[in-house]
C-alpha cells in the first residue's frame, strides 16, 4: 500500500467536492492510502499568486511542504496547478541553498523549516511511477470498451519539464495510455496539447475563453471523441462550466455537448462505479449519450 | 542575423531576465500562445508576446494577467528565451505598484483571510450537496500564512493581520 498525504488544493474541495469524495473511496482500491490534513493552505496558485509576489508564493508553498515533512509523508496532488507550484518550489529550494536559506528565514517566524525530504506527485505521476499501468489494468472491472475519449493532459503538469519530468511536453502520451488502460479508445486530436483557456476566463476575456473552449471541444468531437477527460480541476471547470457558458454563443456546442470526466471519475467508471456514484449529476454538461455508450 | 533590440532593453525587467534580449521576433511563440490565438486584438504579426515586449510600461497593462504560465512560448522559442518568466516579473511589478486588476488584490485578501482562494461559506454549499463534511477555517494555518505574507512583502509589515 502506498501512503500519501492528500493535498486537495482549493478548487476540488470547494467546487468539485464529488471528486474529493470519490478519490477517498476509489484510490485505496488501487493501492493508494490517502491521509487527510487541515494544515495545508492554498498551494498557492502559479498564475496569479505567483504573479503577485514570487517570494510569498515560494514561502507559502514551502510551508505546505514543511507540513508534509513534519509528518514524514510524501504529498499527492489532484491538480496540475498545485503540482506545478509545489514541485517547482521543492526543486528550487533543494537545488539553491541561498534561496532555501532565505525562505527558511521566513519560515522560522512560524516555527517551520523546509528540509527537502519529501516527494510531491500528481495522481497521474503516482500511477506512472508507483503503480504502473499494467498493475492498474488488473483492477479494471468494467473496461470502457465502447468509449472514445479525448485526453487533455493540461499545461502545468508538462512544463517545466526539467522539474516535473512527467511526459513529453510537445507530444504528451501518458494520458492516452491511461485511457487505453481503462479499456477506452484514446482519440488523437489536433489541439490536444493546447491550453484550456482558464486564464482568459480569469482575466474576464469571455469571448476569447468561449472561443478557446469551443475550438478544443469541436476539434475533439470531429476527431470522434464522445468524452473529454482531464486530471486538472481548473481545466475540468473550464471544459464543463465553460462549455455550458460558451454554448450560449455557439449553437454547435448546444447541439452536441461534450461530457467531461475528471481522470478519477473515468477510473471509477472502469472500476464498476455508476454515473450516480461518481456524482455526474453535479456536472454542468450531463448529456445522457454516454449512458448508452457505457451501458450502465 | 542582426538581433533586434527591444524598446525597454534597459528596463529593470531585462536586468532580471537577460535572455529576453536575444528575442528576434520570429513569432514562433505567438503561434502557440493561447492568448494570441483567441484574443481578437492580437494576431501572429502583432501578438500578445511582442506587444508586451514593446510596451513603454508593460506592467501597467492588465493583459499581462492573461498569461497562464503554460510555457508554450518557452518550449517553442528557438532562442531559448523565457517569456513566461518575464510576464511573471511584470505581474509582480504591477502588483507592487498597485497596477494589477482589482480582482487580484481581492484574491490575495481572500487567501489571507481563510487560507484558500474560495470562500469557505461558498465551498460548504457545494460540499453539503455532495454529502461531505463542512470545511472549517484552520486558524493556525491562516495566522502562519499572514506572517509569511508580511515577511515576504506581499503585505506591508504595519498592516494588520487579516485573520
Amino acid at each position: 500500500m502506498l501512503n500519501y498525504l492528500f493535498f486537495k488544493g482549493c478548487t476540488i474541495p470547494a467546487s468539485l467536492p464529488n471528486i474529493e469524495k470519490l478519490s477517498l473511496e476509489i484510490l485505496p482500491e488501487i493501492g493508494i492510502n490517502l491521509t487527510e490534513t487541515d494544515e495545508f493552505t492554498c498551494c498557492p496558485d502559479p498564475i496569479r499568486i505567483q504573479g503577485a509576489n514570487q517570494l510569498f508564493w515560494l514561502s507559502a508553498a514551502a510551508r505546505n511542504i514543511a507540513v508534509a515533512e513534519e509528518k514524514q509523508m510524501d504529498i499527492m496532488t489532484l491538480c496540475n496547478g498545485c503540482e506545478n507550484t509545489l514541485a517547482i518550489t521543492n526543486y528550487k529550494l533543494k537545488n539553491n541553498k541561498d534561496l532555501k536559506d532565505k525562505i527558511n528565514e521566513i519560515l522560522k517566524e512560524i516555527g517551520k523549516e523546509f528540509k527537502g525530504t519529501v516527494k510531491i506527485k500528481h495522481f497521474l505521476q503516482v500511477l506512472k511511477d508507483d503503480i504502473g499501468l499494467e498493475n492498474l489494468k488488473k483492477r479494471i472491472k468494467t473496461p470502457l470498451t465502447e468509449l472514445k475519449v479525448a485526453g487533455h493532459p493540461g499545461c502545468h503538469i508538462l512544463m517545466p519539464n526539467e522539474i516535473l519530468k512527467f511526459d513529453n511536453p510537445v507530444d504528451p502520451e501518458f494520458y492516452d495510455k491511461f485511457i487505453e488502460t481503462l479499456g477506452a479508445t484514446p482519440i488523437d486530436y489536433l489541439t490536444k496539447n493546447d491550453c484550456c483557456g482558464v486564464s482568459l476566463s480569469l482575466a474576464g476575456e469571455k469571448e476569447a475563453a468561449n472561443n478557446c473552449v469551443k475550438s478544443k471541444i469541436i476539434d475533439a468531437l470531429e476527431a470522434g471523441a464522445q468524452v473529454l477527460s482531464t486530471a486538472c480541476p481548473s481545466c475540468f471547470t473550464q471544459f464543463d462550466t465553460g462549455q455550458f457558458i460558451a454554448a450560449r454563443d455557439f449553437i454547435e456546442l448546444k447541439e452536441s455537448p461534450m461530457p467531461v470526466l475528471y481522470a478519477i471519475e473515468l477510473l471509477a467508471l472502469a472500476m464498476g462505479r455508476t454515473f450516480e456514484d461518481i456524482g455526474y449529476n453535479l456536472h454542468r454538461v450531463k448529456t445522457p449519450l454516454e449512458l448508452k455508450v457505457l451501458k450502465v | 542575423m542582426e538581433v533586434l533590440r527591444l524598446k525597454y532593453e534597459k528596463n529593470e525587467m531585462i536586468k532580471k531576465d537577460k535572455s529576453i534580449e536575444v528575442c528576434f521576433k520570429c513569432s514562433t511563440c505567438s503561434k502557440f500562445c493561447p492568448i494570441t490565438q483567441f484574443v481578437k486584438r492580437y494576431n501572429i504579426e502583432d501578438s500578445f508576446v511582442t506587444q508586451l515586449f514593446e510596451a513603454e510600461k508593460p506592467e501597467a497593462l492588465h493583459d499581462v494577467w492573461m498569461c497562464c504560465a503554460c510555457e508554450k512560448c518557452v518550449i517553442t522559442c528557438p532562442q531559448d528565451t523565457n517569456p513566461t518568466e518575464v510576464f511573471t516579473n511584470l505581474k509582480e511589478k504591477a502588483y507592487q505598484e498597485g497596477l494589477a486588476p482589482a480582482i487580484i488584490y481581492r484574491l490575495v485578501e481572500q487567501l489571507l483571510s481563510e487560507s484558500t482562494v474560495y470562500g469557505i461559506k461558498f465551498a460548504n454549499m457545494a460540499r453539503k450537496r455532495a454529502g461531505l463534511k463542512e470545511l472549517v477555517k484552520n486558524e493556525k494555518a491562516s495566522k502562519e500564512l499572514n506572517i509569511i505574507a508580511r515577511k515576504a512583502g506581499l503585505v506591508q509589515e504595519e498592516e494588520k493581520e487579516k485573520c
